[in-house]
């Protein structure tokens, strides 16, 4: 077995333009399936990064009571029972802010936006602080202003307004009565990007007042724990205890394979009646459960542009192949002649086509690797359309172990079924007529 | 003692929509520790006859019988072994592994079969056999850095490595200048003599047919003269 690893080996460098150009084409192939799958492996990280910032939880609880008309109306009144659930339950919580929000529309001097006006506690949104890049204006005077409010310097362009204006806001209270309020700028944030101008930010008090709701209640608790791979457990445990003291909706999950979980979860209680708050527990991988379709759709891509990649270098492979047996046919017969068997021929040439694919596919992750390493330097800066891909502005690639694994094991054996069928002629040939071939 | 014997051997090739008949019921037997020359002209049916011996070819019909084991029947996997074990080759055009320097493929054919030897047992064998055909300096060359008569010493030391009871050597000085191919006809006769393996050449040149204890005369497939010549030994190799 060693003498015929050893030759193989050393016929790879017997014509070595031969060797690099069907070891280039296999390197080429797995430096495109690396590069789909390092981008995909960090995609579903980046973007569920980017959404919690946006949507500022990993976890979130929102409260549903049953109007009189038999309208949802979202409401948490009963601060205490979630907390204290919150303790019981033992989570790795960061931060946990509770928000009333309500999509309405801005005027000012004729001008509309339609726009989601989220109300915050600002004393206790320091992940808000954190994230939230201001132009102009402070965080400082939100406060002082009970109808302080901070645009995306987008929003505010399209208004015309000016830190100090005033606006009128249009809106519908939490039980869908008409109501209007007014506005003051009192600070712009940088546009962070597409979603990021979706939002803007005021004071939870004057936000529940607009949507008539009393100022120690709220529409969502956000749950921001340590890190966001610990979302599922954390959820299932603080799930577990909400069942045993709330009125709780069932819970679907991202992964049960009903669709869109979160749309689900509002279907359910549209179809449903109950006395008093009832609670629905989701998580962002729930939101962002369309995003996973994406990066699994990316996979399949990258695996059929691999399989497609390979059925074009297999046919080269066969062919080079059949040129190699034919180059090399009084070898075959010597070596026949002299005791080799049938199978040892055959396992010559494929052992000479798994060294080819294991060094174009490890010359394919050097190349992938360094053209993943130059991208991410490059800062594509977060007000690109496509911020929600990045991390700080960056491209990142997160390859995982398995998949690269199984990409050069799909390579070797794709290599080696393009070897057989030349290995195979050439184990079978008579010795007799190998040795008596004239080229 | 007989080692080869050949019964009323034909070869038949297809040749496009016609038959070549190579061999038409040639019988011999050899002698084991003999040198012998299968003479002939070009297409007389030399390389069949060794083909058959060396059990890298099948008779159309006939038997063939080889250290006293009949070939026929005999499959692939088994054939292949009696070719390692019982029979060393040396060709024309040398035909030694490029990839491998001249200790690897003397070694080579010692190691497709089982190993009955230790590494050191084997070293020294292979040192030995380099020694006798006097490449010892050139032992780590590669093939394409030695002359065309030196490529055949290392040939005929690959084909003694296994301890064959049978060497064929299908006109081994064709591709040599006259020199080198006595010299190298002299070589296979020491080692004839030294280690009592039964070579068998093919050569169509008659002076090297002089050398040999039997010649085997061909022609067109047929064979018009098999005789012991004086340089037979008288016992015709019976205590060999």
């Amino acid at each position: 077995m060693k003498t015929v690893m050893t030759i193989a080996l050393r016929n790879l460098s017997r014509q070595k333009k031969r060797s690099f150009l069907l070891g280039g084409a296999i390197a080429f192939g797995i430096m495109i399936v690396t590069i789909i799958n390092g981008f995909s492996g960090s995609f579903v990280e980046n973007v569920s990064e980017n959404f919690s910032q946006l949507l500022a939880g990993h976890i979130f609880i929102d409260g549903v009571e049953k109007s009189a008309s038999g309208k949802d109306v979202s409401i948490i009144r009963d601060d205490a029972a979630v907390s204290a659930l919150l303790l019981d339950a033992k989570l790795p919580v960061k931060y946990v802010n509770r928000r009333s929000s309500f999509n309405g529309t801005l005027i000012f001097e004729g001008k509309k936006v339609l726009q989601d006006v989220v109300g915050v506690d600002l004393g206790n949104e320091k992940f808000l602080k954190d994230r939230l890049v201001l132009q102009s204006g402070s965080f400082e005077s939100l406060p002082k202003d009970r109808q302080g409010v901070i645009l995306s310097a987008d929003i505010a362009r399209k208004l015309n307004v000016q830190i100090g204006d005033r606006m009128l806001v249009q809106l519908k209270t939490a039980t869908g009565q008409q109501n209007v309020g007014e506005f003051t700028l009192e600070a712009m944030s940088v546009n962070p990007g597409l979603l990021g101008s979706l939002s803007a930010y005021a004071n939870k008090d004057y936000v529940n007042e607009l949507l008539n709701i009393a100022p120690n209640e709220y529409q969502q608790m956000g749950i921001i724990l340590d890190s966001i791979n610990q979302i599922d457990p954390a959820a299932d445990r603080l799930y577990a205890a909400m069942k045993t003291k709330l009125n709780t909706f069932e819970r679907k999950k991202a992964d049960s394979g009903q669709g869109n979980p979160l749309a689900a979860m509002m279907k359910q209680s549209k179809t449903e009646t109950w006395q008093g708050t009832k609670y629905r527990l989701y998580t962002l991988n729930d939101i962002l459960a369309q995003v996973q379709q994406i990066v699994n759709a990316l996979n399949i891509a990258s695996l059929v542009i691999l399989v497609v990649l390979f059925l074009i270098i297999m046919v080269g492979i066969t062919n080079t192949f059949r040129m190699i047996m034919f180059e090399r046919i009084k070898e075959i017969g010597t070596m026949r002649a002299v005791g080799m068997q049938k199978n040892e021929v055959r396992d010559l040439f494929l052992w000479e086509a798994l060294f080819l694919a294991i060094g174009g596919a490890l010359a394919g992750l050097v190349a992938a690797s360094i053209i993943m390493g130059a991208l991410s330097l490059i800062n594509i800066g977060m007000n690109s359309p496509v911020f929600i891909l990045l991390k700080n502005g960056h491209l990142t690639f997160k390859l995982i172990p398995w998949q690269v694994l199984a990409n050069v094991a799909i390579i070797a054996l794709l290599t080696l079924l393009a070897a057989l069928f030349p290995a195979r002629n050439a184990a079978n040939l008579s010795p007799a007529a190998a040795l008596g071939t004239t080229k | 003692m007989t080692i080869v014997k050949l019964e009323n051997v034909r070869k038949i090739y297809p040749l496009g929509k016609t038959e070549v008949e190579a061999l038409k019921g040639v019988g011999f037997e050899i002698e084991k520790g003999d040198f012998i020359s299968i003479a002939g002209p070009s297409g007389s049916g030399k390389s069949t006859i060794l083909n058959m011996i060396g059990c890298i070819d099948t008779p159309t019909s006939g038997a063939v019988e080889i250290d006293g084991r009949a070939t026929g029947g005999l499959s692939d996997k088994e054939i292949t072994k009696l070719r390692h074990d019982v029979i060393g080759f040396i060709f024309q055009s040398f035909n030694l592994i490029p990839v491998l320097d001249i200790y690897e493929n003397i070694e080579f054919p010692l190691l497709l079969g089982k190993q009955t030897q230790n590494k050191k047992e084997k070293q020294e064998w292979i040192d030995y056999l380099i020694a006798e055909v006097g490449l010892t300096q050139w032992k780590n060359h590669r093939p394409n850095e030695l002359s065309g008569g030196q490529r055949q010493r290392v040939a005929i030391a690959r084909a003694l490595v296994t301890k064959p009871r049978i060497v064929l050597a299908d006109e081994p000085t064709a591709n040599l200048d006259s020199k080198t191919g006595e010299a190298i006809i002299e070589l296979m006769k020491k080692i004839n003599r030294e280690m009592e393996t039964t070579f068998i050449f093919s050569t169509h040149d008659f002076k090297i047919v002089g050398i040999a204890d039997h010649v085997i005369q061909l022609k067109d497939g047929e064979v018009i003269e098999n005789r012991r010549t004086e340089n037979a030994r008288s016992d015709g190799g019976k205590n060999a």
